[in-house]
């Protein structure tokens, strides 16, 4: 039995921590960076989806008839949602990153500026501090999504409703492709506190997590090709790639954006494949942590 | 007989239960080759102000580390209230600590680095503020940590420690950086806290500073407990003894003979001989015996830093 001093919180250790991480989250100028990069590359995101739709809408292709419509109003639901569902999540790409970065950022900060001292001072319980950790890293790529969403809601609504069409927002493709995007805004938020527990070093976690992120996947598709081509020829291993986590993100994004045959790799797959790297890293991470020195 | 426990006088609002009561049992820490801390046990009683010293690389920090859980040690236990610090209930509230570093991120505002601790804790924010007035940093609450001088990150980290009302204080160097003033006024926040009954170890360098606060002293060199007790213990206890001054017709000469007997003469700026190790009367016989005239004599106690560097001589090596 403890007795607790007037005026203090009576709440859990674990909630506790994730109020100071969400303090140390909103009190240096890290975050309204972040929100400024987020909304840039949102807008750049835009500027390519709405392109992409108009030119397919007024011009052909991509589903739309080869002459586009005279007439843009008169173009099928099902043809606009997928459109829209395109442009209500632009911005993915430059937004999950942020988010994977602000993860990393959690956890090296505190090497970086040796606050894991005070840190571990308040906490000695390192698990707890960890997984309010990777809690704040969700709530954060959840944030970052709610903002790219945002834009894209206000930019394409008046966008559609310019060209007399429905923006399709009751249309379930619309819908799941809005929140399956969060999914992966939250996949990703989990990687980047698993990068960050086994890299520690700001430099080289920044460095790896964008190295994955970006020209990695190239690097991924080479192996499997090669894979296919001189070890095991078989039409399966093409499916291997889901193994990496930037192109399991995109599968679990949108499998038919992939350069998969279709219903190769169900979307959960990849979820799953992303979730399990996050755990598994932060897993190992908070176990070598729990034995390390503090200094 | 074992000696009267000090009843536990904790101030209102403290996790219950705990005394302040510091106990180092055997612990050693290894990195690589070389043992920083070998077989260190010693107990720290609360209500004292209890100097921790030791030459550079001596283990301080080390064990201080072993001590807040952040260093885990080869062997040996160190418990603050018969609990190891990662088994306290509410850590912050029982131990407050100010390790060199002073773990603030620069780029944050000293209340914000203090409200964190606040929401660790589990205590109101209006504390941040509380403490950050008890340590004069109100004024300088809002700027940010870049801009604070080493002093007030001192002091910084000393209101972090404050926050939960501890009954607890670890300080490792905290004077470092604090101007005169901030050193009186350090001095008068510890002598503060422990008259209030609670635990206060600090570690320094400055010995005369150790001398007029601490009661008890801790003393390691070489990763290894040399002395420990009252300060009065510590330095009546050492073979130094008595100080004696003295000037002598031939300082070279004294110095010479006194070396050959075991003592260590010194020269000082009022062109006196300095001698450790010899009484008075031993040194006016060495001096007769070689034909050196001696006058002016007189004796003196030793004082801290006398018996530290006694202590820790030849163990003041860089590991």
């Amino acid at each position: 039995m403890t007795s607790r001093p007037a005026g203090t919180s009576p709440s859990p250790h674990i909630l506790r921590q994730l109020r100071g991480e969400r303090r140390k989250l909103t009190t240096t100028k890290v975050w309204w960076q972040f929100a400024i990069a987020v909304a840039v590359t949102t807008g750049l995101g835009l500027v390519l989806s709405v392109g992409t739709t108009a030119d397919a809408l007024h011009h052909g292709g991509k589903g739309a008839p080869p002459q586009g419509f005279a007439d843009v109003s008169t173009a099928p639901a099902q043809l606009v949602a997928s459109f829209a569902a395109d442009i209500f999540t632009s911005g993915q790409f430059f937004g999950a990153m942020f988010a994977t970065l602000l993860a990393v950022l959690l956890i090296t900060n505190e090497y970086r500026y040796q606050t894991a001292t005070t840190t571990f001072l308040a906490n000695p319980r390192r698990t707890s501090v960890i997984i309010s950790k990777l809690l704040m890293a969700i709530i954060a790529a959840v944030a970052v999504w709610v903002l790219t969403t945002a834009i894209d809601l206000a930019v394409g609504v008046s966008y559609f409703s310019g060209q007399g069409l429905s923006s399709q927002l009751g249309s379930w493709t619309v819908e799941r492709a809005i929140l399956v995007n969060g999914l992966v805004f939250a996949l990703w938020g989990v990687f980047g506190v698993g990068v960050g527990v086994l890299v520690r070093s700001q430099v080289a976690a920044t460095v790896v997590t964008v190295l994955l992120y970006t020209v990695g996947v190239y690097g991924a598709l080479g192996v499997v090709a090669a894979i296919q081509r001189f070890i095991y020829p078989h039409d399966s291993v093409a499916a291997w790639i889901v193994l990496y986590p930037g192109y399991a993100a995109q599968i679990a994004a949108d499998p038919h954006a992939t350069n998969l045959p279709d219903n190769t790799v169900a979307w959960w797959v990849g979820a799953l494949v992303m979730l399990g790297y996050g755990l598994v890293m932060a897993t190992i991470g908070t176990t070598l942590l729990r034995r390390r020195d503090i200094t | 007989m074992p000696p009267p426990v000090p009843v536990n006088t904790a101030a209102p609002g403290h996790p219950a239960g705990l005394d302040g009561r510091i106990v180092v049992s055997g612990l050693t820490k290894t990195y690589g080759r070389v043992a920083v801390v070998r077989d260190v046990s010693f107990t720290v009683e609360p209500g004292r102000v209890t100097g921790f010293l030791g030459p550079n690389g001596a283990g301080k920090t080390t064990t201080l580390r072993m001590l807040l859980g952040l260093v885990v040690p080869d062997s040996g236990t160190a418990t603050i209230g018969g609990l190891r610090y990662a088994d306290l209930v509410e850590p912050l509230r029982s131990v407050g600590a100010v390790l060199d570093a002073t773990g603030a991120h620069p780029g944050r505002s000293g209340r914000n680095h203090v409200r964190i601790v606040c929401d660790v804790a589990g205590m109101a924010l209006a504390r941040a503020d509380e403490v950050l007035a008890m340590t004069g940093l109100a004024p300088a609450g809002r700027r940010l940590v870049r801009t604070y001088s080493l002093g007030m990150r001192q002091r910084l980290a000393i209101a972090a420690a404050l926050v939960g009302d501890p009954r607890v204080l670890i300080l490792d160097e905290p004077a470092n950086g604090l101007d005169p003033e901030g050193i009186v006024w350090m001095r008068a926040l510890l002598r503060d806290l422990a008259a209030q009954g609670r635990t206060v170890v600090i570690s320094s360098h400055v010995l005369a500073e150790m001398e007029v606060l601490a009661d008890d002293l801790v003393i390691i060199a070489g990763g290894s407990l040399v002395a420990q007790g009252t300060v009065e213990r510590v330095i009546d206890s050492s073979p130094i003894g008595a100080i004696v001054h003295v000037r002598a017709s031939d300082d070279e000469a004294l110095r010479r003979a006194i070396a050959e007997r075991g003592g260590v003469a010194t020269p000082t700026t009022g062109g006196r001989l300095r001698i450790t190790g010899l009484s008075a009367a031993g040194v006016e016989a060495t001096a007769r015996a070689i034909g050196v005239q001696v006058h002016d004599l007189t004796t003196g106690r030793a004082e801290l830093e006398d018996v530290f560097l006694d202590l820790t001589r030849g163990r003041a090596t860089i590991r």
